[in-house]
Parts: C-alpha cells; sequence; structure tokens
C-alpha cells in the first residue's frame, strides 16, 4: 500500500507563502494531494478523515524537521544520450529528455528529518489508521516543501541566467534508482542535512527526495508535469 | 604527552583539507583518501603548511576511511590509513622547526548511513567498521584518535566504543549541532556532552556545519554542562555557491577574532574545518597567542549535573521532580507476563507510550521473568522502545549480562537500575558505569540486609558513593534510594525513610530516587497512601519517584507539588491539566451505539463501551460472529467498492481491535479458551525498511482472528524460513517496496521452497503487480490488505475442508 512516490519531487504546483488565505490554499491542496495518495482520487472525504489530516499537518508542522541541500554542476550530454556529472555516468533516456539543452544541473536533496520517521513508527504501534494518514500527509507535506524552495532556487538561478526544468528523481522512468548514492555524496547529503540511503538505496529518514534539476539558458514551456509525465498510466494515484 | 597536556595548556588543531584538494584537482565524487597514495607530496604539503602554521595536532585524511563509506576495488583500506598517517608524521618531519612535541591524530568521520532502527545499518556492523579503520590507525602509529563531523549519537558511541576498546588511544569525539544547538538527528548539547562523558572520551565539541560566530552560543551550551576539556572546529563561516563552485568567505582575520573569543569562552582545542586554509590557523595561532592566558587555556569546570539521555533529550535531575514510570514490569501483571510470553512487542511498546503521553520523564524497563533469555529480550525492548519515544531509559534488571548488552546498544546515557551496598554487586555493575557510562540507582541494602534506621541508610549509601570513586565514578551519577518498606509491616517505614531521604540529600548532596507504591503493600485503597507518601518525599528531598503515570492519584500529587513550589510558572502545567475539570472523576456517558455501528464508523470509545455492556447479555463468540465479523466485512467490502476508504477501514479495524480485546478480558475470565488462531507470518523482505504496508495488513488479519506472527522491517531469507519452520506457519505474506527489493522477496520465496514447501507465500507492495508475483513465485498477489485477508480466509478455510476429508 505504501506509495511508490514518497521519494519522488515531481509536482510542480506553485507555493504562496503570505496571507491567511493563501495559506488555507496551501492547505487545502497540501490536503488533495493526501486525499490522492490515500486512493481517494477525486472523491470527497467524509469529516473524520479530513479532521484526522489536518492534525496530521499540524503535527507536522510541529514535528518536521524540514531540511534541504543542493550543489550545482557541470553537465555533459554525449550524442548517445549518456549523460556525464562530475565523475557520475548516467544513462537514462528519460533523463536525458528532460535535460536536453542544459548546461548546467543541481543536484539537491530534501528531508523531513528522522522525527518524521518516529512519530509514524509511533502511530503505526497505536494508531493505524492516523499512521497511513500521516504517511500521507508527510508526503504532500515534502512535495510542498519542495516547491516551494525551488521557487526560490529558480530566482537565485536567474539571477546567473538559467532556468529550471522540472525536478526529476531516480527511480523515475528509466533513470536508475542506483545513482542514488553517487547524488547523496555529491550534494554531501549526509553531512549537510543527514539524508543516507539504505543497501537497498532507499533514502533514510524515510520522508526525503533527491533529484536533478536541469538549468539551461532557455525558458522552455514546459506543460507535461512529473506525475502526467509518468508512463504508468494505470497507477492508481495517478493525478 | 598529549593527556598531560589536555586541559592545562591550549592545543591547535589544522584546518579543512576539501578545498586545499579541490583546488590541486580532486574531481567531485572522487574519493579524497586515494590521494594518500596516488598523490602522496601534495597530501604531506597540506599537511606540513598546518605544521609551519603552527597547528599541534593534524589529522590524517582518513574522514572517509571506512569500510562502509570507502567502496574502492582498486585500494586496499590498510594502505589507505598507514599512508595517511605516515603522510601526517612526514609532514610533521619536514614542518615542525621550533621542536615543539606535535601529534598525528586519525581522523574518524560518519559512515554516511543511518543506524537502525531509522536506518539499515545495525550498531554492531557500524562498531566493526570503526574498529577496523581504529586498529589499522594505532597500528600505523597515530597518537590520538579524532572521531569528528558525526550528526547522530548511536553512531558516535559505536565510534568511541569501537576506538576505546580496540585501542590505547585517547579519544576525541566532535559533533555537528546546528544554530539551535541541535543534531541533526535531533539530539541536544546536554544529552550529547552527557552521553560521550559517560563514554570517557577525552575531548568533545563541535565542528563543521556552521562558522565560529554561529557557534558561540551553542559552545555556551556546552562549555555548561561540559567537565572535560571542549574542542572547538568551525567552518570559514556557512556555506555559500556560486558558480557551481562551493566557497566559504571568513577570511583569516576574521576567523581568528572570534576564535579569540571561543577561546576566552573556554574552550581548549581549536581548529578550523571545511573552508579553512593554513592561513586561518597561522591568523588565528597568531592571534590567540598574542592573549592572556597563553600558552594556558582556561581549565574545563567539573559540573556536578545528574543527567540521563536519549539520542534526543537529556534528563536533568534536582529539585523539579522527575518521573519514572514503572509499568514496563512484568511483577504482578498477568497481561504483561502473557505478552512477555508471547512476545507481543506492542503491547509493551504501548506501554511505553501511553506513559510518556501521560507525562513520565523516563521509561524503567524490567523484562525479567523466568524462561525467557533476558539478555536478548531486553536487547530487543530496549531497541523497540527507543524506535517508538525519545524519552530516556532506565535499565532495570540483577542480570548483569542483559544490563552490559543493555547499556552496550542503549543509544543515550542510562539509567541503570539498580546497585546496592554489596561487595560482589558493586564489583559487577561499576565496571559497566564505569565503561559504558550511566545513572545508576544505588539501593541502601548490603550484606547486613536493609538498616532499619535512617542513619544505618545513608551509611551504605556512604559506602557505595565511596566504593565508586575508586572506579573514578562520580557521585553525580549516583542516585541513592533509601527504600520505602510497607507501613502495613513497619509502621515507622514511611518516617525512617523520609529522615533518610533528608540526611542522604543533605550530607552528600547526591539525588534521590524511590520506588514509591511500596509504602502501602498489604493496604486498602492504595493510591491515597502512594500519592500522599509521594508528596512528602517530594517534600523531603526526592529526585525522582518511580510511579504509575496512569494513577490520577499520583499524577495530581505531582502537578499540586510542582504549583505548589513555584517549579511551573503561573500554574501553567496545573492549569493545563485541571481547567475544567470537576475533582470527582467523570461518569461515563453511554453514546447508545451498537458494537456494529460503532465498528462500522470506527468509533473507538464507543466500540470499547457497546462491548462492555454487550457482554452482559451475550456470549463473547456470538458477539464476535453476529456483531463485528459482519461490521468488519462489510467495511471490506465498502473498501474493494471504492465507496470506503484506507483510513476508515483502519479506524474500523483499530475500534474492533479494543472491542476485541474487552472480549478477550471476558473469555480469559470464563475460562474459556479462545478459538485455535491460525498463524500467519509477515514480513517486510530485507533492505526493505518501509513497513506501512505490512502494518496495514497485520492490523486487519488480527481483526480476522489471524495469530499474526510480525517479522518487522529488513528481514533476512534466513529469517523468515527460521520462524516458519519453529511454529509451523502455513502462510507468509511479504512486502517490498521498490525494484531493488523485490529481489529480497524472490530470494525468501525460493528459500520457503526449498525447505519449507507446504507454504504458501502472498506478496504486496508498490512495485509488484500479478505478473511481477509470478515471475518471483509467489502463491498470491494482493493488490490492497483486504485482498490479503480473503486470501487468508480461504486458504485455511481450504485447509480446514481437507482435514475434514480425512
Amino acid at each position: 500500500m505504501t506509495d511508490p512516490r514518497m521519494n519522488d519531487g515531481m509536482a510542480n504546483d506553485r507555493m504562496v507563502n503570505d496571507g491567511m488565505a493563501d495559506d488555507l490554499m496551501m492547505n487545502n491542496r497540501m490536503a488533495r494531494e493526501a486525499l490522492r495518495y490515500l486512493g481517494y482520487g477525486t472523491q470527497e472525504a467524509d469529516e473524520d478523515t479530513l479532521g484526522m489530516i489536518r492534525e496530521c499537518f499540524a503535527q507536522l508542522k510541529r514535528t518536521a524537521k524540514k531540511r534541504i541541500v543542493y550543489r550545482v554542476f557541470d553537465l555533459h550530454l554525449g550524442e548517445d544520450g549518456n549523460i556525464e556529472i562530475g565523475n557520475m555516468r548516467i544513462e537514462s533516456r528519460s533523463l536525458s529528455k528532460n535535460l536536453k539543452g542544459c548546461e548546467k544541473v543541481i543536484l539537491l536533496g530534501a528531508t523531513l528529518g528522522v522525527e518524521t520517521d518516529l512519530l509514524m513508527k509511533r502511530y503505526s504501534c497505536t494508531d493505524m489508521a492516523r499512521a497511513v494518514v500521516l504517511q500521507a500527509c508527510g508526503a504532500a507535506f515534502l512535495e510542498e516543501y519542495l516547491d516551494g524552495s525551488q521557487q526560490e532556487i529558480a530566482r537565485e538561478m536567474a539571477e546567473e541566467g538559467y532556468y529550471l526544468r522540472p525536478r526529476f528523481s531516480p527511480g523515475y522512468g528509466d533513470f536508475s534508482i542506483l545513482h542514488q548514492r553517487e547524488i547523496l555524496s555529491m550534494a554531501d547529503t549526509a553531512r549537510r542535512i543527514g539524508l543516507t540511503m539504505t543497501e537497498g538505496s532507499m533514502l533514510t529518514p524515510t520522508k526525503s527526495v533527491t533529484a536533478l534539476i536541469g538549468l539551461s539558458r532557455k525558458q522552455e514551456d514546459c506543460h507535461i508535469k512529473g506525475c502526467e509525465a509518468c508512463q504508468k498510466t494505470d497507477c492508481a494515484y495517478r493525478r | 604527552m598529549l593527556l598531560e597536556r589536555l586541559g592545562k595548556e591550549l592545543l591547535f588543531f589544522d584546518g579543512g583539507t576539501g578545498t586545499l584538494l579541490q583546488e590541486k584537482g580532486l574531481k567531485p565524487g572522487e574519493l579524497p583518501e586515494v590521494w594518500n597514495l596516488l598523490h602522496k607530496e601534495e597530501m604531506v604539503d597540506i599537511h606540513r603548511q598546518y605544521y609551519e602554521a603552527g597547528s599541534d595536532i593534524v589529522l590524517s585524511n582518513t574522514f572517509g576511511a571506512n569500510a562502509l563509506k570507502f567502496h574502492s576495488t582498486d585500494y586496499d583500506l590498510k594502505d589507505i590509513v598507514t599512508a595517511a598517517v605516515a603522510n601526517v608524521r612526514e609532514a610533521a618531519r619536514l614542518g615542525v622547526h621550533d621542536g615543539r612535541e606535535v601529534f598525528a591524530g586519525l581522523d574518524i568521520g560518519p559512515t554516511g548511513k543511518l543506524l537502525k532502527p531509522m536506518g539499515d545499518l545495525s550498531f554492531a556492523d557500524a562498531y566493526a567498521a570503526f574498529r577496523e579503520v581504529a586498529v589499522m590507525g594505532e597500528e600505523a602509529g597515530a597518537d590520538l584518535i579524532h572521531i569528528e563531523t558525526m550528526s547522530d549519537t548511536y553512531e558516535v558511541k559505536a565510534a568511541v566504543l569501537a576506538a576505546k576498546e580496540n585501542t590505547g588511544l585517547p579519544v576525541f569525539a566532535t559533533m555537528i549541532f546546528d544554530e539551535k544547538g541541535k543534531l541533526l538527528t535531533g539530539g541536544d548539547v546536554p544529552s550529547v556532552v552527557a552521553m560521550l562523558e559517560g563514554l570517557r572520551v577525552d575531548a568533545l565539541g563541535i565542528n563543521c556545519g556552521m562558522g565560529p560566530t554561529q557557534m558561540l552560543p551553542v559552545l555556551d551550551e556546552i562549555l555548561s554542562v561540559a567537565s572535560v576539556p571542549v574542542i572547538v572546529k568551525p567552518n570559514a563561516g556557512l556555506p555559500k555557491q556560486k558558480n557551481g563552485q562551493v566557497y566559504y568567505d571568513v577570511r583569516p582575520e576574521e576567523f581568528a577574532e572570534v576564535m579569540v573569543r571561543i577561546v576566552k569562552k573556554g574552550a581548549c582545542l581549536v581548529g578550523g574545518c571545511c573552508g579553512t586554509t593554513p592561513g586561518h590557523i597561522r591568523e588565528m595561532v597568531r592571534q590567540v597567542k598574542a592573549e592572556e592566558p597563553f600558552p594556558a587555556c582556561i581549565p574545563p569546570v567539573r559540573k556536578n549535573h545528574t543527567i540521563v539521555s536519549s539520542y534526543g533529550k537529556a534528563v536533568f535531575f534536582g529539585e523539579r521532580p522527575v518521573i519514572i514510570g514503572e509499568r514496563i514490569n512484568p511483577t504482578g501483571k498477568k497481561k504483561f507476563k502473557q505478552a512477555l510470553k508471547d512476545h507481543d512487542l506492542d503491547y509493551i511498546l504501548k506501554e511505553g507510550i501511553s506513559q510518556q503521553d501521560n507525562g513520565a520523564h523516563i521509561l524503567d524497563v524490567n523484562v525479567g521473568l523466568p524462561d525467557i533469555d533476558e539478555k536478548a529480550v531486553m536487547v530487543e525492548v530496549i531497541k523497540e522502545l527507543q524506535s517508538v519515544s525519545s524519552l530516556p531509559l532506565q535499565i532495570d534488571t540483577v542480570d548483569e549480562k542483559a544490563m552490559e548488552a543493555a547499556m552496550r546498544i542503549y543509544n543515550g546515557k542510562p539509567m541503570v537500575n539498580s546497585v546496592n551496598g554489596k561487595q560482589e554487586e558493586m564489583d559487577k555493575v561499576f565496571p559497566l558505569i564505569k565503561k559504558y557510562g550511566g545513572v545508576v540507582v544505588a539501593l541502601t541494602i548490603d550484606e547486613d540486609g536493609i538498616p532499619d534506621t535512617a542513619e544505618g541508610r545513608v551509611r551504605v549509601a556512604g559506602k557505595i558513593i565511596g566504593e565508586a570513586e575508586k572506579y573514578g565514578i562520580d557521585r553525580k551519577d549516583i542516585v541513592i534510594d533509601v527504600l520505602a518498606m510497607t507501613i502495613s509491616s513497619d509502621p515507622d517505614g514511611a518516617k525512617t525513610t523520609l529522615k533518610a531521604l533528608r540526611q542522604v540529600r543533605e550530607k552528600y548532596g547526591v539525588c534521590t530516587v524511590l520506588g514509591v507504591s511500596n509504602i502501602s503493600f498489604g493496604l486498602p485503597c492504595r493510591p491515597v497512601i502512594n500519592a500522599n507518601f509521594y508528596t512528602m518525599a517530594l517534600q523531603s528531598g526526592l529526585s525522582a519517584g518511580i510511579i504509575n503515570p496512569l494513577s490520577e492519584d499520583m499524577m495530581r500529587s505531582y502537578y499540586a507539588y510542582r504549583a505548589l513550589m513555584n517549579y511551573d510558572e503561573n500554574c501553567e502545567e496545573y492549569i493545563r491539566q485541571y481547567a475544567g475539570q470537576k475533582t470527582a472523576a467523570p461518569v461515563q456517558k453511554a453514546s447508545g451505539l451498537t458494537l456494529k455501528t460503532a465498528i462500522l464508523k470506527g468509533l473507538k470509545e464507543e466500540a470499547h463501551h457497546a462491548a462492555r455492556e454487550m457482554v452482559k447479555t451475550k456470549e463473547p463468540l456470538s458477539i464476535i460472529n453476529e456483531e463485528m465479523i459482519p461490521a468488519l466485512d462489510e467495511v471490506g467490502k465498502g473498501f474493494e467498492k471504492g465507496t470506503v476508504f484506507l483510513p476508515q477501514l483502519l479506524m474500523s479495524a483499530d475500534a474492533a481491535k479494543i472491542a476485541f480485546a474487552v472480549l478477550k478480558e471476558e473469555l480469559s475470565k470464563k475460562g474459556t479458551d479462545e478459538q485455535k488462531k491460525e498463524k500467519v507470518i509477515l514480513a517486510t523482505v530485507k533492505g526493505d525498511i518501509h513497513d506501512i504496508g505490512k502494518n496495514i495488513v497485520k492490523v486487519l488479519l488480527e481483526n480476522y482472528s489471524f495469530d499474526v506472527i510480525d517479522l518487522g522491517k529488513d528481514v533476512a531469507p534466513e529469517t523468515v524460513l527460521e520462524a516458519a519452520v519453529r511454529e509451523d506457519v502455513r502462510l507468509v505474506g511479504l512486502s517490498a517496496l521498490m525494484t531493488t527489493t523485490v529481489v529480497s522477496m524472490e530470494d525468501t520465496i525460493k528459500l520457503l521452497r526449498k525447505e519449507k514447501p507446504d507454504c504458501r507465500v502472498m506478496v504486496g507492495g508498490a512495485v509488484l503487480n500479478q505478473e511481477y508475483a509470478d515471475m518471483i513465485g509467489a502463491d498470491f498477489y494482493g493488490k490492497d490488505a483486504m485482498q490479503s485477508v480473503y486470501y487468508a480466509k480461504e486458504l485455511f478455510a481450504g485447509k480446514n475442508d481437507k482435514k475434514n476429508d480425512n
């Protein structure tokens, strides 16, 4: 039942930070995403579940330790579609399509910290419904955080004359999850934000994301967003 | 000698190497440690510059040289470490021109992995990796072991133990704190310092993460709790990025100015981390030398705080009362004993969580029961408790093997219960406290028994404190238990205890602890006596009561005492607890819902109440079959149809679980045996740490009366097989999240097929589908949790039919 996209980073909704109304809008959007992760699709949820979702977001706001780190690297795209970033060599058609026309690439890692894992483990023991809702809310919360951070990064990069491509995570398309180790090491995530991985390339803490973001001199109009771009069209969680 | 100078003279470390290596051509993603062999001259040159700049201690380029982080098929770790230390030595020969005594430090950095339970690296494996490099370093001629840039108390504990147990070198340890004084894994300054000092590091401190200015407040906090010399190694500011390059922009002059302040605050060892250069160190040395009291440093001040800690929290003993929750203990508890025998860890964890929710600061952990492997169970319970609660734990056992094993794997500085005045006991317990650190409960009893008088108990306390001193264990790490004897057999019992409490505090200035509820043994309405005695004991100087935090009477005493003694600012906590509450206990109202409706709606309290009402008139088994199962079936069908969603399904499951507990109690009261349950093993496969799917299936299977043997996450195929054979289980459920771990799922299935062919395997998880499940040879693919329940029901119904046919 675990959502495969816990570790992705593909949503591109915009976060607005100021004002109560905007806050409400953000919360509604996060709640909608959480419901999607819980399998509701576009259906409405009952008041009990919505109440639990609100409580879980409040709890995450108090407990989660959001941290992000990223570094910019030179990117070399070979004619055969091979991707070279420092010592890392990646073969992935979907990623090379995503990065086409980019000069540089950002490697980033973000996490909600071990505190969030502890909270989920705790509820797995006492209140499974809440554990499941917390899991979904954690995923939505992390996405929202990434979207907000990505906007900041975009502003920063704009000063240097670069535009951002949609973020792309290992394990997506044919971008092998086995590159996780190199990404973590090159972005220095263990030291900077406490983000590490297991032998099976799973991120720890579990509510974490790594991603690549291409930087190009040309602004591309990216209509296709993360979820919709995925080939797995029969996915139960598809937007 | 380093240790002789430590804490008396100021000592200078070196600065960063990463930036310098990059300047010399180290590529992103390249292993810097390889340069010890491939670019020996460049390495020696960097070290030499630091010695020339005035560093007394230069660290080897071995930050990532451990088997868990250093993945290279071309180079041998031992060659790297040996060359690295030799390079530092060579640099000392070339760079020290004034004949001063200098040191080569073996640098040990983190493994880059998160330890269990949050990650997949076991404490033992982390220990082994650190041991390997520590031993190599000592053989190569290092003068000290410097463990640095640590973010996790558990990992640093493994490293310190490995260094101390396997080498004779001085051991230093420094951690990364953020501006708020927190580790990335959540620990705070007092908890880190308490643990490291307990492990007897020779110096501790802070490095990396921030620049010198940002470190000032954290340094103040470290100095306020640390008794050993403090190390400070900042970055040259916060990392910045431009044009793809990470850089640090605090210049040597500015760096040095702040380092002077840091020395004047009381740091005894100073140096630099990322972005600092020989220029920074040279300027720092120059400016510091120009100031008083150089060459002396401000000597570390011994602190008298009694502190226990977990990875996240430190608890100080003193004026404010500390609550030690007593409920994780089988003594006199039938259900708890059963849970221990059944290996029902959830039950034990819930006891921990509910005590935490009710205000406990520390949890006592006692799992002593004849016929169980106490050492193994203690270790397991401690690990599991630490994965759901950040409260410090009190290891409560008379089995010294269990005590040591628990202290070793405990993440933090534990409380240990207990030692007493018998020589034999002190000989057993004090070496453990000396080695692992801990605050030990000392019972005032010795070879002659429990003294009748307060003076007698105070005398035993003195004897224990004196004996501890021989080991170098400070009295701040001893809390005295003057023992409460029941007043039903000893009318002066309470008076003696209270008097002894006061005297022990006055005479030795130590903290105290007491198992409060003993006082009322054999009397009716014990909470009344307990709560009043608790208040009296607090008033007489009790630092920590071992009590039941679920007892409303005890907690009222506690909150009232805090309010009365002005430990509760503006009575805030008291008001939060009791505002709007009448003094009489609230009467539970009937909701009027039937059990079936309560389960359908997923209402726990109502389900509990309805079940209680219903057992008065109906047989438990008919309640299950006529009320509960139909309700669960209805919810399950709704889930399949898409009218009920996962959270609701689980709310109903939780409500049913509570009702089941009521019925189970009723059944055992009547002496009726429960129906024999079918056993199902569940496990998240090796390499996989996402277990929420498995946990969902577990809750639902339990609803349908299956006996679930939950093996947890990251479970090796052999472990699954072993359990399947031992329990003779016919159905195993496996979950896996990613393609990388489905491989382990396949391995597990193969092993089961070979060794236990009558066992069926059902699988589930995000990346699986029917095709994939067929490919790895599973018997059944559950696309959601309910499907697994249906499969299990079908399978066992089939089995029963077969039996009937025979």
